[in-house]
């Protein structure tokens, strides 16, 4: 059993004993990352990565790429605020991906402007819906991710098939709704209060703000405390009252909302939505979920490591590009360190349970 | 090469065709945008034709059920067979089984695996992959010495997804024009993949920037990298006038680019084209007259200068 203060029901151990929070470890992992990219810039690119060595900035910090660094992140890590719960709760989520796609083609079709530069939008999908109030597409799109979402966990509820094959299903459903929506063309030019959704910053501060969210609840409501009961041991839960179907579905439908923000955000971000939006997307928050130190049996992580995750995989990005990295080793090299970070984990595991 | 083919055949087709002639025609898939308008072409061009028929089936993107379709479309005694092969590398068995029947058969827009032992009386209609990333290029290449940089320029270069043919092509494209000598002062700071995605080109374009090297154009493989570059240039206030930034394919979110004075080049591939010169090929096959077996459509560039000709 970890030592973290997320124990079975959110109880927490013997103080005295208690060993450092896993996040932690994620944080010292993320130091050293950027400690080796810091090294590497210095001999080979004679630059910093974060600091700013050329004086183009009025902080000591390059900002430029402080922001990248977590906005590259921010979508991919709304997602992972869900995966995290899911995997919590001992489940898993192989649909996000595909949410993310149907999703910011339903809500885009429903927040197009009639008209670009002065001529008829050629990408209109309804004739006369365009300049919608932003709050339609928001709802209609947040719609599609409870409906997702709680299909999701219904079925893994319900008929006890195992998540892995009802999200699968969702995962290939969803994408052919993606695709059928606008028959695979893109859905383009949406209205100015539609894209300020993605604009700059704004990805980042709605990933903080529901990063924040979920941890507050995750941590100190009763919905965070069956959360990690049910994943620890279900069966004692079932037995202690806990209602674990009902819970089930709420989990795995708000991990659907979160899928659908992401595709409001992406989509807006980009001023397009397309049928093959965030294909891959659901690995990477389970990568950047299972770096962040949560595991994969269930009941143990946190949504600060998943934050944590997040970021390093947004340094691994940004130090591959700043150090010109060839892109064949890019994926190389993440691959490895996916693995190496679940791998180190592990042991970490044994020896505090060894000195337990 | 053969641009004048096209006009040259078709002129002659309308003067010369006198008996009834049947097409079969087989679509990898019918809900691509691009095929959509090639299929469009063919149909277009056959309705202006007194006695051409043509029958077009959607192979679903099923390599077998396409296979089918060519021996149903010989079955019943078509005078030629066009494929938009699902898989380019399953054509063998397409040539062979109208090869058996005598029936001539044209690929269109996919280049087949056997392209090059094709029978006389098969051909392949596309356009020359090889046409678009140095028209792209050489375009850019040129407008960068106007703005009077031709004493040294710098470049980044987005790519598509590395295991795409495309991609690695105009990619090879790029290099060979900037390996020329007239385009030779441009030098390429960094090239990445943004894998064909508006997404991840914005945030390789802000990772670029963030490192505060300086550059004057930007070459993509496509247009939806070139856009997601635009929009990253301009969330950091980069004067798009400045810059260079050129794309491929022409889409509709690219013509508005452009016509905002973000984009500066890019390249139509002209799918109609393919598709009316792929049935002119089947045609005159068809009729037992000769026919070169590669026939190569030409890109297009387009420029604001010529964007009215493609905005609609």
């Amino acid at each position: 059993m970890s030592k973290s203060s997320h124990g079975i029901g959110g109880l927490t151990f013997d103080d005295k004993k208690k060993a450092r929070a896993p996040e932690w470890n994620v944080f010292f992992a993320l130091v050293l990352i950027v400690a080796i990219f810091e090294g590497l810039g210095a001999i080979l690119m004679g630059q910093s990565l974060l600091f700013d060595t050329a004086d183009r900035f009025d902080s000591i910090f390059n900002e430029a790429r402080l922001k990248i660094i977590i906005l590259q992140v921010s979508i991919i890590g709304i997602i992972a605020l869900g995966a995290t719960q899911v995997i919590i709760l001992g489940g898993i989520d192989l649909s996000p991906g595909s949410i993310v796609g149907a999703t910011a083609m339903i809500a885009m079709s429903f927040a197009q402007v009639a008209e670009i530069n002065g001529m008829a939008n050629p990408k209109l999908m309804f004739a006369g819906v365009s300049d919608l109030p932003v709050i339609v597409p928001i709802f209609i799109g947040i719609l599609c991710g409870v409906v997702a979402g709680a299909i999701n966990g219904a079925l893994i509820a319900y008929t006890k098939i195992p998540p892995f094959i009802a999200t699968l299903g969702m995962m290939v459903f969803a994408r052919g709704v993606a695709k059928w929506w606008s028959k695979g063309q893109p859905i383009s030019f949406p209205t100015d209060s539609y894209a300020a959704l993605g604009k700059g910053m704004t990805p980042v501060f709605i990933f903080i703000a529901l990063a924040i969210l979920f941890h507050l609840i995750l941590k100190y409501t009763v919905y965070g405390k069956h959360t990690y009961a049910i994943g620890s041991n279900e069966q004692a839960s079932r037995m202690s009252g806990i209602k674990v179907e009902r819970h089930k579905v709420l989990v795995y439908t708000i991990a659907g909302v979160l899928a659908a923000l992401a595709a409001i955000v992406l989509s807006s971000k980009n001023l397009t939505a397309q049928a093959g939006m965030g294909i891959m997307y659901e690995l990477d928050a389970i990568a950047m979920t299972v770096i962040g130190g949560v595991s994969l049996a269930g009941g143990r992580g946190s949504i600060l490591g998943t934050v944590l995750g997040a970021l390093i995989f947004g340094v691994i990005i940004s130090g591959f590009t700043f150090l010109r990295l060839d892109a064949y080793y890019q994926e190389m090299v993440k691959g490895v360190i996916i693995v190496g970070a679940v791998v180190l984990d592990q042991y970490r595991q044994k020896r505090n349970a060894a000195r337990m | 090469m053969k641009k004048t083919i096209l006009a040259a055949s078709v002129a002659t087709m309308l003067t010369s065709t006198v008996s009834a002639e049947t097409i079969g025609v087989s679509m990898a898939l019918f809900d691509d945008n691009f095929l959509t308008v090639l299929r469009n072409g063919m149909i277009d061009m056959a309705d202006e034709m007194d006695g051409v028929d043509i029958q077009v089936e959607d192979a679903q993107n099923d390599v077998a059920k396409q296979l089918d379709q060519i021996n149903n479309f010989v079955a019943s005694g078509v005078d030629a067979i066009i494929v938009n092969p699902v898989d380019t590398s399953a054509t063998l068995a397409m040539t062979a089984a109208a090869e058996a029947a005598g029936v001539p058969l044209v690929y269109v827009n996919r280049q087949p695996i056997n392209v090059d032992s094709l029978p006389n009386n098969q051909a392949f209609v596309a356009s020359n992959e090889i046409e678009s990333g140095t028209l792209e290029t050489f375009e850019i290449c040129k407008n960068l010495r106007a703005a009077g940089k031709g004493g040294g320029a710098r470049a980044y270069v987005m790519m598509g997804e590395l295991s795409n043919q495309a991609a690695v092509q105009r990619t090879k494209d790029i290099e060979d024009v900037l390996a020329m000598d007239m385009c030779n002062f441009i030098e390429v700071v960094d090239q990445q993949t943004a894998n064909w995605s508006r997404d991840e080109a914005q945030d390789l374009m802000t990772n670029w920037l963030s490192s505060g090297e300086p550059f004057d154009a930007v070459i993509a493989n496509n247009d939806e990298m070139a856009i997601g570059a635009i929009q990253a240039m301009k969330a950091a206030g980069i004067d798009m006038g400045a810059v260079q930034v050129g794309g491929v394919d022409a889409t509709a979110d690219a013509l508005a680019a452009m016509a905002a004075g973000d984009l500066d080049v890019t390249v139509f591939q002209n799918a109609a084209g393919q598709g009316s010169g792929a049935l002119d090929a089947a045609l005159k096959l068809a009729a037992g007259e000769e026919v070169d077996q590669k026939v190569y459509v030409p890109f297009e560039l387009v420029i604001p200068a010529n964007l009215g000709n493609y905005a609609n």
